[in-house]
């Protein structure tokens, strides 16, 4: 399938999409609990994977690629994110704590949107709660892990960590995984 | 009971094992003996198998035709069609 796609074959970019868009768009889904925006950037994972399909190259498994780029996408996304939240504490400049509440962002009481309900609804068991929970590395080594189910030195791969480093992530998000399951059973 | 030093505990990449079902009948053995692990290796299971059931999602419709619309299809001469 890669091979025609790289020939040019339209039907072939589409099978792609179609065979990868549930576990890709899952992945991200899970990853930024959004479904619009778990949309935009599993949209900008094909494209980006589409249009550079030429430079694929065969010794790396296709959905290593594929998911490599969306957690890249991921990541990249929440990590702006964080630095947003920082700044509704207030400007950086502000020298006393008046001024850095003068300079907070205000927020006013969030409606529930329907959006929100479809998410609460899709991503509110306790265990897809308990992932939202992990810090971000440690989940998408959990979903690559034992949701799409990839081998260690795969996840390493797309990772671009070591592979001590991927195994230890994955044990204390398990760990942090049953604590937290745990203490919502007590 | 077995003494640990002939069978210690399983470690956490033979705990992952012995819950897929693929942990070697020696090692497995331990099991019988020693209710940590057990209770370890249990714990494991129930938890690797509610994360092996968790659904996908799917996009909304019309998901490959919007990807298509941005996506440049190269040709045999290596020329992109829009």
């Amino acid at each position: 399938m890669v091979e025609w796609a790289k020939d040019g074959n339209e039907p072939a970019f589409r099978e792609l999409v179609r065979r990868y868009e549930r576990p890709v768009f899952s992945l991200l889904y899970r990853m930024v609990r959004d479904r619009s925006l778990a949309e935009d950037l599993a949209q900008e994972t094909f494209i980006k994977v589409l249009n550079g399909i030429r430079s694929y190259r065969p010794e790396f498994k296709f959905s290593s690629w594929i998911f490599k780029i969306a957690n890249n996408a991921a990541i990249d996304h929440l990590r702006r994110r964080e630095l947003d939240t920082l700044s509704l504490d207030g400007s950086p400049h502000a020298q006393t704590p008046e001024e850095m509440q003068a300079t907070a962002l205000q927020l006013g009481a969030r409606q529930e949107s329907a959006l929100d309900a479809v998410v609460s609804r899709e991503l509110g068991s306790q265990i897809e709660m308990a992932i939202a929970r992990l810090r971000p590395e440690y989940r998408s080594c959990i979903l690559l892990r034992h949701v799409e189910g990839h081998s260690y030195e795969e996840i390493a791969q797309m990772l671009d960590l070591p592979l001590g480093t991927v195994k230890t992530y994955i044990h204390r998000a398990r760990n942090e995984l049953r604590g937290y399951l745990e203490a919502t059973r007590e | 009971m077995t003494p640990l030093t002939l069978h210690p505990h399983l470690t956490p990449d033979e705990v992952e094992l012995w819950a897929q079902g693929l942990l070697g009948a020696a090692r497995a053995m331990h099991l019988a003996d020693c209710a940590e692990c057990l209770v370890t290796a249990e714990r494991e299971r129930k938890l690797l198998r509610d994360l092996a059931q968790l659904p996908r999602f799917t996009p909304e419709y019309g998901f490959v035709d919007r990807v298509m619309a941005h996506v440049r299809v190269p040709t045999p001469s290596g020329d992109f069609s829009a």
